[in-house]
């Protein structure tokens, strides 16, 4: 008996250890794939993985299962797909930073986004939005402005990472007021949100999802919108371009790519699947509640976002704004 | 969310057939590893963790804790039957309830440990439902400063408290955070330690070097005396303690609970030190201390219902700030994260199911294992005689499965292959594992606490200072610390700890 039982319980390891090796040949998906996510649950990039996970699911009748990878600004996510299997069992759902940004502002990046990677569709957009707490010493970016300028060196606008749209936004701000400002990374939005909640740091600038209900609540102030018009979700929120720089308009994506050399069809049948989702009016009202747009676009034309992000920041990096702290 | 709504929401989610049922799979092979001498919770919850991934998030955590908690009943079936420690926290039981058993009350002991233990876990419950939202409502107001402290007096709590000598818990601590630090940098996105594998960039998977060194590492570590194992069980008479008994352990029971409660919350302390403790403040004011170590009932009832008290407050620290105090609780974090939840301050508004869920289920469980460990004791007793030529291989095998199905990877396997001579070997050596793996988890979120509380103040170290947690903190801290050096504190360090080898 025993030794029956024990023969059953190899035979089933020998099975589990052969299900991790790729069955390439047959159709795809043939088993469940995994869904990475860049930065830790709860935070708009994680929700919007989340949701693209559920959306291959239903479409194509296996599960695909969302997998955290936070740290690094997405560099410890981009590295996973890096190294993951072309066979489309593996993709990646993440803000611009580990697809694009890192390539420049990292000077150790284990992986280069724009080799390494195979683009498939940008899911979604929104402005950034920069929040103060409720004790902040301003209650508006030009109050913020003035503060900086005397207050030189005391100002910390806090990012979900290095090189994350929220970053490189108020570095450019910071940039075109002439004032000093100390950037602070979080591993993700929602500690940067609960420190911001407890004023344990006064400012920041990030995706606005997580923010919104508490906008709302009025616990922390909207001091501005990085798009170059007013969001239909805070409509009492100026625009940065508003408060005096004319033009500033910065929008953060969030995007789905694959190892290198990823097979055609696949990555077109998940652009298919993500551009169905988006396109149903349930979808649109969804991602609108959160403070972002469907995308969904060609796998080309998120090749050259990705192009046009990395050159509008190597400028930054180049001038020093822009570094790993 | 008031607590009454809070416990009918509770009910609700807990008594759903599949948590229900999951529940008591969790405390019934809670007991069982509790039973088992060299099998503990946290090899076990290792390898059962990547099996619950495909469950609700609800039924995981709550068939997780019941492991957890379950083992805590079962280690002390061991300790009084057999004199051997089921589990660490067991440890003091054994020396009077091993005595109770040879005089022939073995009943009346393990009736004891479990009344203890439930009424312990009744009250450790309620004080989640309690303080759990409070201190996450303070929450908000530990900044990175007041986080690190915290985590500074998790990690001298789990050295002072580990056995052997401090200069060898230290070292097992800079070595685990030296193993945590192995990865990429979280903001610079830099290799450390990685020896240029690509292997190593994610850094350790710490559930690796966890079955490693308490699974694998258990398992070589007990064949060195699967020979001269004895099969002694003393036998079972009547489970039911007399009038005498009764009024000998209510007062200790009480006492043994409010340590407990207070203890677990205390990042590092883990369950272990809330026993010690209730068995130390037992032997003092008892006014039967002469007996002790020679079968007293107090000294069987105290630790026990302090390490069942502890057991279910270790959980408040983890779900409302996200800060694991055991390794234990870094495996609840990581079961928490695999189906998207992040444990925090707003894991109360955003899950208020999975939260009063659990909480309602911990004592539900308390109840199912009062019935699974006193009238079926028998069938546990047994248990501990399975022949481990045939426990050992299957353990093998799990702990093989459950690493390699966490990421698909050989590597890991190896990894836990190697951590598992090197478990072997820290046995041998005498140097206890817990703050190596506590560190391994502490060390990186110390670092990022560290750091990111630096760059808020501009450099300026005073902030750990001037925030009065934080002060608070590390005064606790250094008085810990300092203790240890303080003669009368060490002997009494030593005495404790030496009645556990």
């Amino acid at each position: 008996m025993k030794r029956r039982e024990f023969m059953v319980l190899g035979g089933t390891a020998a099975l589990l250890a052969s299900s991790g090796t790729a069955w390439s040949a047959g159709k795809w998906p043939s088993k469940p794939g995994v869904v990475i996510s860049a930065y830790p649950p709860g935070g708009t990039s994680d929700i919007i993985t989340r949701l693209v996970a559920d959306v291959l699911t239903a479409k194509f009748g296996q599960q695909f299962v969302v997998e955290n990878h936070a740290g690094a600004a997405g560099a410890l996510a981009g590295g996973k797909l890096a190294r993951a299997a072309a066979d489309g069992y593996t993709i990646m759902v993440s803000g611009s930073a580990p697809i694009a940004a890192n390539k420049v502002v990292q000077k150790n990046l284990a992986y280069d986004p724009q080799v390494d990677f195979t683009p498939i569709t940008i899911v979604a957009e929104s402005p950034a939005l920069l929040t103060a707490s409720a004790s902040a010493p301003a209650k508006s970016l030009q109050e913020l402005i003035a503060y900086a300028k005397a207050n030189p060196g005391k100002v910390n606008i806090g990012n979900p990472g290095a090189g994350t749209k929220g970053h490189i936004a108020a570095a450019i701000i910071g940039q075109l007021a002439g004032v000093e400002i100390n950037h602070i990374p979080y591993k993700g939005s929602p500690p940067l949100l609960t420190d911001l909640l407890g004023g344990h740091i006064h400012f920041a600038l990030d995706a606005p999802s997580n923010y919104l209900p508490h906008v709302r609540d009025s616990k922390i102030r909207g001091l501005a919108v990085t798009s170059l018009k007013r969001t239909s979700e805070l409509p009492d929120v100026p625009t940065v371009a508003e408060q005096g720089f004319k033009d500033y308009d910065q929008t953060l994506w969030f995007g789905a790519v694959g190892p290198k050399g990823m097979p055609a069809e696949i990555v077109n049948a998940i652009q298919g699947a993500i551009k169905e989702w988006t396109d149903m009016p349930a979808t649109k009202e969804k991602l609108t509640s959160l403070g972002l747009t469907a995308v969904a676009n060609t796998p080309d034309q998120m090749r050259v976002s990705i192009q046009k992000e990395i050159e509008s920041i190597r400028p930054l990096v180049d001038a020093g704004l822009v570094q790993p702290t | 969310m008031d607590i009454f709504n809070g416990l009918m929401l509770g009910f609700s989610t807990a008594t759903t057939f599949g948590n229900f049922l999951y529940c008591f799979l969790g405390v019934l092979l809670g007991t069982a590893v509790g039973v088992l001498p060299g099998l503990g919770p946290i090899a076990t919850i290792s390898m059962l963790l990547p099996f619950t991934f495909g469950l609700p998030v609800d039924t995981a955590l709550i068939m997780l804790a019941g492991i957890f908690y379950g083992s805590q009943y079962g280690g002390s079936t061991t300790a009084i039957l057999m004199n051997l420690p089921g589990e660490a926290s067991s440890v003091v039981t054994t020396l009077d309830g091993h005595e109770m058993a040879k005089q022939g009350k073995a009943g009346r002991a393990l009736a004891a440990a479990a009344i203890g233990s439930f009424f312990a876990g009744t009250v450790g419950t309620l004080f989640i439902a309690i303080a759990a939202p409070l201190l996450a409502g303070l929450a908000l107001t530990f900044g990175p400063a007041e986080y690190f402290s915290l985590i500074v007096l998790g990690l001298i709590t789990s050295m002072v408290l580990a056995s052997g000598s401090l200069l060898t818990a230290l070292g097992m601590a800079l070595f685990g955070m030296m193993l945590g630090m192995i990865g990429t940098d979280v903001n610079s996105g830099a290799a450390r330690f990685t020896f240029g594998t690509p292997n190593l960039l994610d850094g350790l998977d710490f559930v690796v070097v966890a079955t490693g060194v308490f699974g694998l590492g258990e398992v070589l570590a007990n064949l060195e005396n699967e020979r001269s194992r004895s099969a002694g069980i003393a036998q079972v008479s009547s489970l039911f303690p007399t009038r005498e008994d009764w009024k000998r352990m209510a007062a200790p029971i009480l006492r043994g609970t409010g340590i407990g409660v207070l203890l677990g919350v205390l990042p590092g302390a883990g369950v272990l030190l809330a026993s010690f403790s209730a068995y130390a403040l037992e032997k003092k004011v008892s006014r039967h201390s002469a007996e002790f170590g020679k079968g007293a009932i107090e000294g069987v009832a105290a630790p026990e219902a302090a390490n069942n008290a502890a057991a279910q407050t270790c959980f408040i620290p983890m779900l409302t700030l996200g800060l694991p105090g055991t390794a234990t609780m870094a495996l609840m974090i990581g079961a928490l994260v695999v189906q998207g939840v992040q444990p925090g301050p707003e894991i109360l508004t955003q899950q208020p199911a999975l939260f009063w869920g659990l909480v309602v289920s911990m004592w539900l469980g308390n109840l199912m294992l009062l019935f699974l460990n006193l009238p079926l004791v028998g069938v546990w007793a047994k248990l501990i005689s399975v022949p481990y030529h045939y426990l050992f291989p299957m353990i093998c095998v799990f702990v093989a499965i459950g690493v390699y199905s966490i990421n698909n990877s050989v590597f890991d396997v190896y990894m836990m292959a190697l951590f598992g001579v090197l478990g072997y070997f820290f046995k041998k050596v005498g140097a206890e594992p817990a703050p190596l793996i506590l560190a391994m988890i502490l060390g990186p979120m110390a670092e990022e606490y560290l750091r990111r509380a630096l760059l808020i103040s501009h450099g300026d170290a005073s902030v750990f200072f001037t925030s009065p947690l934080s002060l608070g903190t590390l005064i606790v801290a250094a008085l810990l610390l300092l203790s240890i050096i303080s003669p009368r504190f060490r002997k009494v360090r030593e005495e404790g700890l030496q009645e556990v080898d």
